[in-house]
Order: structure tokens, then sequence, then C-alpha cells
């Protein structure tokens, strides 16, 4: 069978999220949620944690910072009367704090500021959304599933969403990795180089936090300190469904009922 | 009037040659007075020849001055319209050669101002020979001007051997056309070359004709004869190449012009040989001119092309003589005169621009020039015109000339014979596939060399000398030239059909003009261009496009944030870090490879170099006719001047010997005959 | 003994070792109080041997391998750069992991020459890695990688993690081969251990290995198949690919397997039945059959392919070229055969074709031969672990005792080797080597009359991860 028939023979095998939900989106095990947050923990489950994304505060409530989170499950595992895994892939934030769960804060003014000067950009773009990917030190896991979210199962051009080859033609940047050393020229240089205006992305707990791989003298434990972000998407690696919903985040574009 | 004029302009050039040679160089006014002379002289040309072009043919006779039976200086319409061309061009040519010989140093002695005269004057000659004998005079005048200039800088031993073949080649050419002349003199009886006509068609006729393209395709750089060319007129100084290659060179298509108008159609084997030989050379000079790292080679090579695309245009002007369909002999004789004309102008720029280049940053090395236009405006402009003239791009008058060149071709199905059809089908697929190879050819230099960002490089000499007023003026004239004749090109061709008339009638060439604004292939209904009306459109659209950006955008394409470009390379990159002018012909150099046989090597080399340099990468071409014609005649021909001189023993009594066997061998010989 | 003679009876007992046919593995430093542990890993049948020397407090140097072992050039390369050991005699001492921002004087020389620096931010969605091409416009005679950019500092990371976290790094440190390095990281521990991992977390191990291979050459077909611009077969090979990551996904929890492996078995059983695993992997197979035939089929496709980016049998074998490039070059280095462990000691591995031509094809070729096997041993796998007896435990606790293990897993690049020093339950140093790090050398050796526009192919039919090399 030729290739264009090929292409055919399976009919359509596209997610219709964001306008309908996803079913594997909705059924994955996409983060950590911490059971029964009201009630204080005596014993010390933050050691539980290999990244230190466990935080016990001084009521000794516990809380989980996904932005650390490698979902190595290892405190489900552990404590499962305290940790168990939350299901969706809906995880990123505007604020690298909404990363924490459960959320003790509501919104303060600054968020609405951030979230009119986020609206304000992205107005811009319209319909029509080119992303340029930067490498700043990732394991690799994290490009295929930025590769994937260009397959027929996402195909995020439907959306109007394209990877775009120069940072002269993109409106977004999502980055991906530790923010390795190496990688604080190129990072800057692209950005500079980036159309304005600009969002930014920071896709995976190893770009927001270094996850595993910080503490190192090699990396800066996360691109925020290269780079002002405007989304945080948490994972490890962040699934392409947890990536499309960051970009649509960025770009206001997700159903009110979802956020 | 005409001849008036004819009679000034000589006189005109002997005063500068006067100057040149009693007054020296030490002045800045003697060094420039021989090339001023030389413009006045060159615009008398031209007005002489317009006049004759317009109908006022002229003639000077000067009697059995050569004793060889009266003769006289003629310029009838075809002499007149090569002197326009010809003249128009030495005018800009010589000014801006005054402008480039002022400051001191340039000019390496007297005799180059003495030069160009007697190629003006050697030129004037041979387009208004009525006889062969001035014909020759004016020929041998031509080469041994084109020795002087190519050899006047005495520095380099390659520039003393460049100018040795120039001369080599320009005697062999004088030769053969001492030779045809002399078969065609004794058949008809006459020395006078309207005489010829009448010769019958028989060996002597054919051998002849082939003398004659031997001949001047010497002097226009045809295969094989065409290993002079670049680098001749890369050897010369300055301007000079200018005047070689932009003015001197018409001599040679004045010939074949002549020839067509006085013996008609060459046999149908010799058509189809000028043909294959045309577009094989068309592309052979391309190809080179695409892969040369010296800008003046570059150049050269791409006269070698255009000789070829000239002569190609002339050959289907002669199938279409052969073949009995007159209008395409009207057609290939306009075609290849627009192409004459627009080469000359372009060429010239070209040239000038590439010796102010050389002046003003010491180097013609293409990997070395970048950001020409900004350090060199005028000159960079010219640049950029003759090389979109050359790469045959719309709104020049290359473009005009291309597109009739390409048009000439399609009419190849008016033509019978398979032989012949077959040549044009060929010729013009080469001529076709050199349209292409001179825009990469041209877009390389453009966008490399005289686009590109700031010289990094060869710092200026003088960032501010662009050969003075006298320089810009020079190379602005061709430039302009290119670019405002192709608006007028109804002009132009109304122009070249009273030119021809000689040859063909004037009435068929005016065909050509559909209506006032609008241009054809001589045949009706096959296609049509206006060459005026992109001169309107072009800049509308542009103009248009700019102003719907600027209003759909609101104005913000005007507010722009300024970045460097694009780069994210980590550490630096020792050495270049863009495409090279070498690296960017290097793909032509693989595609073309069959043609210029190129050769890639990479060698190691001294592994404990300190540098870290260890390998070496080279890539030559070769230039098959040199290659394979010439280098394999050279050793036996150095054995035969060997054995030759071992007779040179310098004894009396061996020579008298000689002489005596000689003698007798005559002799035993007349009686055989007789 | 002194320093110097210490170092070059290491440099001799090595290049030996090579030289009677012993496989140049790798080769660390480990800094000490009492000074400069230099270790050799040569790759024997059924083991992998270290070969350790102790340069005192003090030492800056020893003799070069590399002219004598073409293999060790960036392995000194990186001990230069991590510890400041210098190789004397190595031909080019480049920085290789630490980021330069100096100049490196170019390889090549001759008119008209350029360097094109490529990356280490690319077109398309990429790993950063800088490749700087010095080219006179088309042809390719040399280039050099940069790989710096992208170092983490992987290795001192791992000193002071505790054996069960330093499993989680493993997982990172070469992202798309997750499970390849959790498992050789284990194997390393259950060495020093003494311990055997029971059956059904040996298969359960083989499950996740052997998706991690398919998805891998999938990744690297898609990637051959975008350079040739096949839209149709991107998207096919794509939808695939994605279908792999989601039985990953849907058997464990992560698309790429991590979390499975743990030191002394695995984490948990597979979270599916064997059912839904074997209808799953018979709508894969059976598709993935039809659209690998119609590609292979393809001639505008394998055009690019043949002859591009040859690696000669010789080369491969004089550098030890590992994974699908090695077997592509009649150099089989399969460390699931030469050392079988976990699950592979008890199923069939099928006897895979002898292949030499060393191009691009040959390399995919490979690559489809190695993803039938692969599919063939999942679904071995899903059988045997439906039969398998549920009391067995799936892990076995794994106290490593102080000392070194060198475990070893065959990851879809080539064989991952780890070398693990644990005090008290702690990571002292360890040493990741992985299948890209030894074959990204040969990179720059392929590109023999290749093009700029056969780059892509070239780049994407290596299938290396930068992650596991700039480390």
């Amino acid at each position: 069978m030729p290739w264009p028939l090929r292409g055919l023979r399976d009919g359509i095998l596209t997610s219709r999220y964001p306008r309908k939900p996803d079913e594997y989106a909705e059924s994955w095990r996409g983060a950590i949620d911490v059971l029964d947050p009201d009630r204080p923990e005596r014993h010390d489950v933050a050691a539980l944690c290999p990244t230190a994304a466990i935080g016990q505060d001084d009521q000794h409530l516990v809380s989980v910072d996904r932005g650390r989170c490698i979902l190595c499950g290892a405190c489900v595992g552990a404590r499962p009367d305290r940790f168990g895994w939350a299901a969706g892939t809906d995880l990123g934030s505007p604020t690298r704090g909404g990363l924490v769960v459960p959320q003790r804060q509501e919104d303060d003014d600054s968020l609405a500021a951030l979230r009119v000067d986020l609206a304000r950009r992205v107005r811009a773009f319209g319909r029509s959304v080119h992303v340029r990917h930067v490498d700043a030190g990732s394991d690799g896991a994290d490009e295929w599933e930025v590769k994937a979210l260009t397959n027929p199962t996402y195909d995020v051009h439907r959306l109007g969403i394209f990877l775009t080859a120069s940072p002269r033609h993109a409106d977004l940047l999502l980055i991906t990795g530790a923010g390795a050393q190496g990688m604080s020229e190129p990072v800057a240089g692209t950005l500079q180089a980036t159309a304005r205006p600009v969002v930014i992305i920071a896709a995976g707990t190893d770009a927001i936090s270094g996850g595993m791989v910080s503490p190192s003298y090699a990396t800066a434990g996360g691109i925020g300190d290269l780079i002002d972000v405007d989304v945080w998407v948490p994972g490890s690696p962040p699934t392409p469904f947890a990536l499309l919903h960051g970009i649509l985040l960025a770009l206001g574009r997700l159903p009110e009922v979802r956020r | 009037m005409t001849a008036t004029l004819l009679l000034v302009a000589f006189l005109v050039f002997a005063v500068g040659a006067t100057i040149d040679l009693l007054a020296g160089i030490g002045a800045p006014l003697s060094r420039m007075l021989p090339y001023l002379a030389a413009a006045v002289g060159s615009g008398c040309l031209a007005a002489s020849g317009a006049l004759a072009v317009t109908g006022a043919p002229g003639e000077i006779g000067i009697g059995n001055l050569l004793g060889f039976g009266a003769t006289a200086l003629r310029v009838d319409p075809l002499a007149g319209l090569f002197l326009t061309v010809s003249g128009a061009v030495g005018v800009a040519v010589s000014l801006a050669a005054a402008g480039w010989a002022r400051p001191e140093h340039r000019v390496h002695g007297r005799g180059l101002g003495s030069a160009w005269s007697l190629t003006l004057v050697g030129i004037a000659l041979v387009m208004t020979a009525g006889g062969a004998f001035v014909f020759l005079i004016g020929w041998e005048a031509v080469t041994f001007a084109f020795y002087l200039l190519a050899g006047h800088r005495r520095g380099p031993t390659q520039t003393a051997r460049d100018s040795f073949l120039t001369l080599a080649v320009g005697k062999a050419s004088g030769a053969a056309l001492l030779l045809g002349f002399l078969l065609l003199t004794s058949t008809s009886g006459s020395v006078q070359i309207d005489s010829w006509a009448s010769v019958p068609d028989n060996g002597a006729r054919q051998a002849a004709y082939v003398l004659l393209i031997l001949g001047f395709g010497a002097k226009v750089g045809l295969v094989p004869l065409q290993i002079w060319m670049p680098r001749g007129y890369a050897a010369a100084p300055g301007p000079s190449r200018a005047l070689m290659a932009g003015v001197a060179v018409n001599v040679g298509f004045y010939g074949l012009w002549r020839c067509l108008a006085v013996l008609g159609a060459p046999p149908t084997w010799l058509v189809i040989v000028v043909l294959l030989g045309a577009g094989f050379t068309a592309l052979l000079g391309i190809a080179h001119a695409t892969v040369q790292h010296d800008l003046a080679r570059v150049v050269a090579y791409s006269s070698v092309e255009n000789g070829g695309l000239i002569v190609a245009g002339w050959a289907v002007a002669a199938s279409g003589a052969l073949a009995g369909v007159p209008r395409l002999e009207v057609l290939g004789l306009l075609t290849a005169t627009l192409q004459l004309v627009a080469h000359a102008m372009a060429k010239s720029a070209l040239f000038l621009a590439v010796s102010t280049i050389e002046e003003a940053t010491g180097s013609t090395e293409l990997n070395d020039l970048s950001g020409l236009g900004r350090l060199l405006p005028w000159h960079g402009a010219g640049f950029a015109a003759g090389a979109l003239t050359l790469a045959g791009l719309p709104i020049t008058v290359g473009f005009v000339s291309e597109w009739f060149l390409l048009e000439s071709f399609m009419q190849l199905f008016r033509v019978d014979g398979l032989g012949l059809q077959l040549a044009m089908a060929i010729s013009g697929a080469a001529v076709a596939l050199t349209a292409g190879f001179a825009a990469v050819a041209f877009v390389r230099i453009l966008g490399l060399s005289v686009l590109g960002s700031a010289p990094s490089v060869a710092p200026p000499r003088d960032p501010a000398d662009e050969g003075g007023w006298l320089g810009r003026i020079g190379v602005a004239l061709p430039a302009f030239g290119c670019m405002v004749v192709a608006g007028l090109a109804p002009y132009e061709v109304g122009f070249i059909a009273n030119g021809l008339a000689p040859v063909v009638p004037p009435h068929l060439v005016a065909q050509a003009i559909k209506s006032p604004w609008v241009l054809q292939p001589v045949f009706a209904d096959f296609s049509i261009l206006s060459p005026s009306w992109l001169w309107i459109t072009f800049p509308v659209g542009l103009i248009g496009l700019a102003g719907l950006v600027l209003v759909l955008s609101r104005g913000a394409a005007l507010r722009v944030r300024r970045t460097p470009a694009w780069h994210s390379a980590t550490g630096g990159v020792s050495g270049p870090d863009r495409y090279t002018a070498f690296g960017f012909a290097n793909p032509t150099r693989h595609v073309l490879a069959n043609l210029l046989l190129t050769r890639t090597e990479l060698r190691e080399l001294d592994p404990e170099d300190p540098s870290g340099t260890n390998l070496g990468y080279t890539a030559d071409v070769i230039e098959v006719v040199d290659h394979f014609l010439y280098r394999p005649l050279l050793s036996p021909l150095g054995w035969i001047v060997r054995a030759a001189k071992s007779l040179q023993s310098g004894r009396l009594d061996a020579y008298l010997a000689y002489m005596l066997l000689a003698l007798v061998a005559l002799i035993a010989a007349a009686a055989a005959l007789s | 003994m002194t320093t110097a003679e210490r170092a070059i009876a290491f440099a001799d007992d090595l290049t030996q070792q090579v030289a009677g046919g012993a496989r140049f593995a790798g080769l660390y430093a480990t800094s000490a109080d009492t000074g400069m542990r230099l270790t050799g890993l040569l790759a024997a049948p059924g083991e992998v041997v270290p070969l350790d020397a102790m340069l005192p407090a003090g030492a800056s140097s020893y003799p070069a391998l590399t002219g004598s072992v073409p293999a060790a050039d960036w392995y000194e390369r990186a001990v230069h750069d991590l510890t400041g050991l210098r190789p004397d005699g190595h031909p080019r001492l480049e920085p290789l992991l630490v980021a330069s921002s100096e100049a490196v004087p170019r390889r090549v020389g001759g008119h008209g020459l350029f360097s094109v620096p490529y990356g280490p931010v690319r077109g398309g969605v990429h790993e950063s890695v800088e490749y700087v091409i010095e080219t006179p416009g088309e042809d390719i005679p040399h280039l050099r990688i940069r790989v710096a950019a992208k170092h983490r500092g992987i290795q001192e990371r791992f000193q002071s993690l505790s054996v069960a976290d330093g499993v989680r790094l493993a997982e990172r440190v070469e992202g798309i081969a997750s499970v390849a390095h959790a498992l050789a990281y284990s194997h390393a521990v259950e060495r020093l251990a003494g311990v055997e991992v029971s059956r059904p977390a040996g298969l359960v191990r083989v499950l996740h290995a052997e998706l991690e291979r398919v998805a891998n050459h999938l990744d690297v077909a898609i990637g051959l198949a975008e350079a040739a611009g096949l839209v149709v077969a991107v998207s096919r090979f794509g939808w695939h690919k994605e279908n792999v990551l989601r039985l990953a996904g849907r058997l464990c929890g992560s698309r790429f397997g991590r979390g499975v492996v743990v030191p002394g078995g695995v984490r948990s059983l597979p979270l599916l039945t064997a059912a839904e695993a074997r209808t799953t992997l018979e709508t894969l197979t059976a598709r993935l059959a039809s659209d690998v035939a119609e590609l292979m089929g393809t001639a505008t496709f394998l055009d690019r392919l043949r002859e591009t980016g040859p690696l000669s049998v010789e080369r491969a074998r004089e550098w030890g070229a590992l994974g699908p490039i090695g077997r592509a070059s009649g150099v089989d280095t399969d460390a699931r055969l030469h050392r079988p462990y976990d699950g592979y000691l008890g199923l069939r591995l099928d006897v895979r074709a002898r292949r030499e031509a060393g191009d691009a094809q040959e390399r995919l070729r490979v690559r489809w031969d190695e993803v039938t096997e692969a599919l063939h041993l999942i679904r071995s796998a899903v059988d045997a672990l439906d039969g398998a007896a549920a009391k067995e435990p799936i892990v076995v606790p794994t106290a490593a005792p102080d000392g070194r293990g060198i475990g070893w897993a065959e990851a879809p690049q080539g064989e991952v080797l780890y070398a693990v020093d644990i005090t008290d339950g702690s990571i002292t140093r360890c040493y990741p080597r992985s299948a890209s790090f030894h074959n990204l050398g040969l990179f720059p050796d392929v590109f023999a009359g290749d093009i700029f526009t056969d780059f892509a192919f070239i780049e994407a039919s290596f299938g290396l991860s930068i992650a596991g090399v700039a480390l």
C-alpha cells in the first residue's frame, strides 16, 4: 500500500483535547498528592524524597512541591496513607509557587498582575503560535515528549501550534533541562534573537528545579535563574499532554472549566 | 561629417599617444591626458558610427598608400554600428582610465597610454577597413597593443608569460586571417573585402571561412582558442582590462558579422561545428567563472562565456541563412548584437569596478573581499549593475538579450536537416545551462563580496578614492547604460536594424518590434516581451508592496528591534565561520565535475604541527582544453624547437649549404609542377 | 615503583591486553586522598575486567593510550577535563566535557575553507550539541563535536547518593535509555552484593528493556524518514512509537520505564494483565511489520541511506564499535549474548543476520532485526510472566558490602557499563559509560565523501543521546 493511502488507513487518531477531555490524559498518573493534607504529620516524611520535594511546615503540615518531584513514587511506596498518585495532566502553573500542593495561600494581587501581563503578550499571537524548543541540559527524554507533540496522536498543528527552527520566528520558548552552565550563553542568545513579545515555558522537573541532577557544580538547578519563566510544567519528563496544557495555559486558550 | 569625425578621431589618438611618449608620466596631467584624448577620440568614433547608422555613411579614400591597389576607410552602417558601441563604451572606459592614472605609481612607465591609443586606432581601422591589408594592419595593431597592455606590469614572471601567451594567440589569429584573406583574394583577384562576395562556393572558400572563424574566434575567446583570455585579461593593469574585454573584443565579432555580410552562410558542417563550439565555450566559460576565486579571473572567464553566447547567436543566424529562413537569420543576428551590446557595457562596468576594488583593497582574492558596496558605493553599484546584466536578470539589458537568445534557439523547428536541428538543440541546452550558472556565478560575487558584512580583511588604502569623479563617471556610464538601454529596448532594436542593413534587410529586423512597447522574436505570434513595461511594473510593484506592508502592519514594520545575527555557537571558531566565496562555489565544482574535472584531496600533513592543523584539503579544477589539447602538444613542440635549434650552428658554410639545398628543392618543385 | 613507572606499566598492560584481544571499554579516574586512581575497563567474554593504577598524590600525567588504543581518545580527554590528569602524547587534547570559550585551532587547512558552527541550539527539537564542521562548502572533510554545553556533572552528583537513590539518577543519565542504565547500575550493585534477581523480576526487566529498544529504534526510523521528507512515514512511525511509550506507561506508570528497576529486582509487576498486553503487542507487531516493509521498499528513501555514512569493518573493530552501529559493521558486542543477565538467560535470542556494509541503510536494517527480536522477546517475557509463580519475590534485599561492582546492560544504543564504588551503603564513585559516549567518537569518521544534506541521515542513523555523552 503506498504511503498516501497508508496515511488514511487508520482513520483519525488525534485526540480532541482540549475541546473534549482525553481519556488517556485524564487517567494518567501524572503527579503526587498529599492525602488528608490538614492532618499534621509527626514523622519526618521529608526524608523520603530524594529530591526534597516534600515539605513540612511549623505546624507539621505536609506539602509536595511538584516542581521538585521526579515521580519516583518512593513516598507513595513508603507512606501510602499520606501520599497518593494524582490523575491527570493539567499540571502547569503560571507561578512557581502554584506547583506546591496543597495550595495554602490564595491568589494575591501580584498573581493577577502576572496573568494580565501574560494575557497582554499572548494577544499578539492570534491563533498561530510558533514554538522554539531549547535544550538547556536535559536527559534526552524531554525532547522525545516535545517531539511527540507533532505525532498524529497529539498533532498540535491542529491548534495552530508549530515547532519552528529559528528563534526569529518564535513566539514561545519551550525550555527543557536543568540549566547546564554551558547552555546559559546559548539560551541568552536565543532569547535575545527571539521576536517580542515572547512567552517562556520551563518544561519538566529538571527545568524547574534541576530534579535529580541538582545540586551539581555544572547546572543552575533549573532555568529560573537563567531566564524569566512564564509557565512551569512539571514532570520527569513532562508528558505531551502536560506540555500541551502548559502551552495552552500560557496562551489563555484552555476552556474555563479546566483551569 | 562621418568621415571627418573618423579622421579627427585618428588625429586625437595620435596626439594622445604622442603626449604619452613625449611627456612621460611625471605630472598628473601628463598621466591623464592620453586617456582624456582617447575619450575624445572614442566619442568621435561613436558619433561617426552613429551618423553612419542613421543614414550618412562616410568614406576616406587612402589611395594606393599601401601599394596593394586603391583602398579606403569606409563607415557603412555595419561598421557604424560597431563603432558606436565600441566608441561609446570607449569613452567611459577612457574617462575611468584617466581617473585611475592620476595618482602616482599606478602607471609603471610611458607606453601604456600609447598602447591604449593604439588599441583604439586598431579597432577603428579594423571596423572601417575596405581592403584586406588595412584590416590586417588594424588587427595586428590590436594584437600588439594587447601584448603591451597585458605586459605593462613588469613585476611577476606570470605577467610576462601571460602577456606572451596573449601575443602568441593574437599572432596566430592574425596568421589565420592572413591565410584566409589570401585564399579569398587569390580567387576573387582583389584585396577589396566587398569583392569576395563573388568567390564561388568551393574548397578554397570553405577553407577560408574556417580560417576566418578561427582568427576571429581567437579574439572573442571561442574554444579552443580561449586560453589566453582569462590570463591576458587578468594580467593587464587596471582599466585596460575593460578596454580589452569591453571595447576591443568587438573587433572579433565585427569580423564574424562582416563574414556573414560578404560571404553569406558558411557550409552546413561548419555551422554545426560553430554551434556546438559556441555552446561548449559558453558552458566552459561560466563553469570556470563560477569556481574561480580571483575576481579578475571570474570576470575574464565570463568573457569567454559571453563570447560563446554571442557566437551562438551568430551561429543561429548562419543556420537561418543556410536553411533559407531569413527571419531566423535576422533573429540570430539581432540576438547576438543585443548580447554584444549588453556585454560591452556590463563587462566594462565590471572590469572598471574590479580595477578600483583592487586599488582600494590591494586584493582581488574573493575570499578576502566583502562589503564592497559599503566601501565603494559607486563601483559597488556599478559592479552590481554589470553582474545583474550578465546574470541576465530582469530590468537589465542582459535580460532582454538572454530572452532573445533562448527564444532564437527555440526556433530550431524552423530549420531543415537533422544535423542542424540537433546541433541547435544541444547548443541551446548548453546556453540555457549557462544562463543558470551565470546567475550562480554573479549571485556569489554580488552576495558575498559586494553586499555582505563590512570588510573584515585588507583595510582599504583610501576608501574615499574611487578613481575620483572621472572614475565614478566612468563606471556609472556603462552601468547606467545596462539599465536604461533595457527600458529603451525597442529604440535599441531600431538602431540595430539600421546597423545590420549590410547583412539583413532592416524591415525584417524591425519586425522584432511588435508595437512601440513590445518586442517579439521576429517571428510573429511566438512570444512577446516588454522590457519597458518591466521598468514600470518592477518599481511600482516594489513600492506598492512596501506600502502595503506598512499599511497592513499599521507602521509596525518600521519599528524594529535590532539584535545581532543569531548564533548559538559556544566557543569561538578559528578562521572564517561563514560561507567563503570558495565554499559557495563548491557545489558547482561537484555538479560540473565532469566538465571541470574537479579533483578533491584530503591529505595528512605533519601530525606534529603545533598549530594543530594537520589535515590539508584542496579542490582543483582543470581547464580541459588547456590540459588535453595544449599540454600534450608542448613536449613534441619543444622537441621540434630543440631540433631546429641544432641547425643554428653559427657556421657560415652550413648556412650557405642550407640556402643552396632550399634553392635546389624549390627549383625541383617548380620544374615538377610546370 | 615511581609514579612514572606505575603509569607506564598501566599503559603497557592495558595496551597489551587490547592487543591480545580484549576490547577497550572505558577509562576513568577517581580522586582519592592518597592520589589518583586510573581505571581502565576491558571487556572480555563473560565479564568486564577493571585495570587499576594508583597514581600517588601530585601525579599530573601518564602516557597517553590513544596512540595504541584509538578508542581511548575521548576517554582521555574526559579524564583530563574532569581531573586535570594529563595524557602525555595525546594527539589533540581539546576540551570535551568542560565548556571552553577558546577557539580551538582548525584541523583542516586549505584555501577557502571555513567552519560552520552548527548548534548547540539547532533547528528542530534536538538535544543541544555543537558540531563544528570544517568545510570547503559541500563536503565534510572533518567535523568536531562539542558536547560540553550539556555537561551536568552527573559523575560527581552520584557521589554521596544512597544506593537506592543512585538508580534514580542512573535513569536520568541518558533519559531515552533509562531502563538500560538502571539495569547496568543495578547489576553493578547486585554483583557486588552477590545477589541474583528472581525469575519474575528478570522477566519484567527484559520486558521494559526491550520496549525501550523498540521505542528507540522507531525514533531512529522517524529521524531518517523525516530527513528524507517522508511525511506519512514520519506520522506512522510517530504513532507506533507513541503506542510503544503508552504501553510502557500502562505497564509501569512511566512512559520511559522509570522506577521499574531497583537494585535487587523490580518495584512491581506489570500493572496490565497478560491478555491486555498480548493484544496490544499483536496489534503493534502487525502494524509495524507492514509499515517497515513499505519503508524498506521505498526506493527514494533507501537511495539516501545507501552508502551514506559508511563505517568500515576494520575501523569498527579497532574502535570496538557498540550496539547497532557495530553490528552493522560486523562487530557484535551484544551484552545480552556475550554476558547474559536477568531474564535473557532463559529466553531465546534469535541468531541475527551478519551485516557488514556499515552504511546508514545497514544500520537501519540491524535496527529492524532488533525490533523484530525485541517484540518476540517481549511476547515471550509476557507469556513467561503469566505462568511464573506469583509467590516468588520481585525484589530481594540487596545489602552491598564496601567495594566496587561492575555492571552492564545492552541499551538500544549498545553496551552500557557502570562501575560503582560503595562505602557504608552510599556511593563513593560511580562511573557510567554509555554506548553513546563510546560511539559518538566514531561519528566524524564516517563522512567519506558525504555532504551537508547527508548529515541529518548520518546523525539519525547513529541514534545516540548527547545526555549520555556529556554526563
